[in-house]
């Protein structure tokens, strides 16, 4: 009796039981001993299946009459004592049961059993979210249709009900449980060998620290992927050994740096990241001229390091004199409410070039940005959107670049759980700069279009079964150049490019088609979707294969094919 | 003294005296098996039944199991008694029915209190 529901019901329903039978004994016995009349006017005892079957009946009020013959008085009154008796007994084991179905103890046992029946059943890999908000839910979405599992675990019972009410393209188990509870984490399936990730994305530092730390202790193999907005958080966290620490604000600095620095690499991010592959002029930061940032928090921070390292000139405007305090000294940081005119104007507002609100208030940052466009309207605008509700605002106020905290999470967290090549390629590209940023750009927009897809696979049994068999068996070196030719016309070739191979803790960013392919490659590809379709075709088919390898059909048919083998 | 020994002591006892009861004397010779005292035993067993629902300790498993057993057997004799007297009529191959299967629920019976006894001397106290 492993399961708690079961022995909960069990439990509560043993006084009814024994009610139950106690009552049915005395009535039948009673029955069985009182003599009876029969039609001639014999004296008769019921038997015992004769009183039986009348308790049965009278008990459950369906009252079919008296039986065998009609009762004496004697008799009736007996069964009218025993109809109080029996039928007190009965409603009360009803009562019973219908008070047990409404509980809430085993409401919730029954949930729990179901919830690890589903883990147990689990079979494909799956990831752990913690939390369940709207960047979890976007980000369970978007791995929905890519066909990867998500399990979640959720304090609040309310959040979960309005889980079961979303409809994902496959079923998400929730389990509610506080986290610090350990044994919560076991029964989201931790230990199981498929669980590959734990996301942890709170707002609260300390949150997400505690999940890092009690998944990494139950299982070390596990991914860990948490945000971290305070660098000694971070810190703290790559020490326990998360392996994927996510700060969104860094990521905005970064943007910022290399939309002021290298174009063509914020670009191919943001493409990566799930834009399309061009540059609008409103992604084009102003150069020259001061840059006003209102707010010096977490956000503003991380930006003050990104402008000075693209050689900016910046001043921070901040409401709060402790924050301001912090700064490193020579850093030029004005106390004040920022969508004050006053101050604005004092910051030099008519002249800059930039002003970036990065409150955590997004009707601050509106107002902030209404203000200085007032003063200055030539002024490029950026604000800091922090919750998604607040979208339709934000298109109204015409900003030059709104900066989504939370869709820059999802999209973060999405490339590192569903796309790691791509999420590796943008780490790697950041050190390549400018030129080669642009020569990328160049090579994608005359190979394929200005909005290609990518596609991440490795050359394994299961992804390429075709050419693992072909290398396998001959020996021969085939170049990466094979996957670039057509099904249809192996002369030509497909809109396609390798962006990136990693093969044993190598790294090849942008390989030459005449690679070798080596089996156990991952490669990051970029291309058109027909395009992935020929490389999925000509990777896995034996016969596609031949044909882009020797530009013929293969000679024997399947079926002598098949027949040769055995 | 555990009053809760002492109850669930009585009921698995008395369960296996009633069904000795019933089952002793000539199992060709229906006069010799009083109809009350497989009532009884019925009644007594059921309630040793419940009273072992809901332990979830191995012991209590393999208690619950034997209980169930006579459960079967006895009823079982109680129905092909119902069935000879009203349906097919009573005959020698009836009556060694119904007494063979009180004796299997007797056997179940001893079995259960082999348990239990064991399980007392088992605890120090």
């Amino acid at each position: 009796m492993q399961n708690n529901s079961l022995y909960l019901i069990i439990k509560r329903m043993r006084t009814p039981m024994y009610v139950l039978v106690v009552t049915f004994a005395v009535s039948i016995l009673g029955m069985v001993m009182i003599p009876g009349v029969d039609d001639q006017g014999n004296p008769y005892h019921l038997t015992f299946f004769d009183a039986f079957y009348f308790v049965s009946y009278m008990a459950t009020t369906i009252g079919f009459g008296e039986s065998p013959y009609n009762f004496t008085y004697p008799q009736k009154l007996w069964v009218s004592f025993c109809i109080y008796l029996t039928v007190i007994g009965w409603f009360y084991a009803i009562g019973s049961i219908i008070t047990l179905v409404q509980d809430k103890v085993l409401a919730a046992q029954i949930a729990l059993a179901q919830f690890q029946r589903k883990i147990r059943k689990l079979e494909e890999p799956f990831i752990i979210f913690v939390g369940y908000n709207s960047m979890t839910r976007q980000i369970i979405d978007r791995l929905a249709h890519d066909g990867i599992r998500s399990v979640v675990i959720e304090k609040n019972e309310e959040k979960i009900k309005e889980l079961t009410l979303e409809d994902y393209a496959i079923e998400v188990p929730a389990l509610a449980g506080d986290i610090r509870d350990p044994k919560v984490f076991k029964t989201a399936g931790i230990h199981k060998h498929n669980c590959q990730a734990v996301v942890s994305l709170f707002n609260n530092d300390v949150m997400n620290l505690h999940v890092a730390l009690s998944a990494k202790l139950m299982n070390k193999h596990v991914k860990v992927i948490v945000e971290a907005t305070q660098d000694d958080y971070a810190q703290n966290l790559k020490t326990i050994g998360a392996d994927e620490v996510e700060n969104p604000f860094k990521i905005v600095a970064k943007r910022v740096y290399l939309s002021l620095t290298s174009p063509s690499l914020l670009m191919i991010e943001q493409w990566l990241y799930g834009d399309s592959l061009v540059l609008r002029k409103k992604d084009r930061l102003p150069r020259d001229g001061k840059y006003i940032v209102c707010g010096y928090g977490r956000m503003g921070t991380a930006l003050e390091v990104g402008l000075r390292r693209a050689g900016i000139d910046y001043i921070f405007i901040e409401a709060s004199p402790e924050k301001a305090a912090k700064a490193r000294r020579g850093e030029k940081v004005m106390v004040g409410d920022a969508d004050d005119k006053k101050i604005l104007l004092k910051a030099d507002v008519q002249e800059a070039a930039c002003i970036i609100a990065a409150t955590k208030d997004d009707l601050l940052n509106l107002s902030i940005i209404m203000a200085a466009k007032r003063i200055n309207p030539d002024i490029y605008t950026i604000a800091r959107e922090n919750r998604i509700a607040d979208t339709v605002v934000f298109k109204a106020a015409k900003i030059d670049r709104v900066i989504m905290i939370e869709t820059l999470m999802i999209n973060k967290t999405y490339n590192v759980l569903a796309r790691p090549l791509a999420d590796r390629f943008i780490r790697l590209m950041a050190y390549r700069g400018e030129s080669w940023g642009k020569k990328v750009v160049e090579l994608m927009k005359s190979h394929i279009n200005n909005n290609p897809d990518t596609l991440e696979t490795v050359i394994d049994e299961n992804h390429a079964f075709a050419l693992v068999r072909h290398i396998n068996e001959t020996g021969e070196e085939i170049p990466y150049s094979i996957l670039y030719r057509r099904r249809d016309d192996w002369r030509q070739e497909n809109q396609l490019l390798i962006l990136y191979i990693r093969r044993d803790g190598e790294e090849i960013m942008l390989p030459d088609p005449s690679l070798p392919i080596r089996i156990g490659d991952e490669v990051l590809f970029a291309g058109t979707r027909e395009a992935f379709e020929d490389v999925e075709y000509i990777m896995e088919n034996i016969y596609e294969l031949h044909y882009v390898m020797q530009g013929k059909e293969c000679e024997i048919s399947l079926a002598s094919k098949l027949t040769l083998d055995f | 003294m555990n009053l809760e020994k002492v109850i669930s002591g009585f009921f698995i006892i008395l369960a296996l005296t009633l069904n000795f009861g019933f089952f002793y004397g000539d199992p060709t010779v229906l006069e010799q098996h009083n109809r009350y005292e497989l009532f009884a035993a019925i009644i007594v067993n059921l309630i040793a039944t419940i009273y072992k629902l809901g332990d979830k300790t191995q012991l209590g498993a393999v208690l619950l199991a034997t209980s169930l057993v006579a459960d079967i057997q006895l009823i079982g004799a109680a129905s092909i008694w119902a069935l000879g007297e009203y349906v097919t009529g009573m005959n020698l191959e009836t009556v060694t029915a119904i007494i063979s299967f009180s004796g299997g629920a007797l056997l179940a019976n001893i079995i259960s209190v082999i348990l239990f006894t064991g399980d007392v001397l088992k605890s120090k106290r």
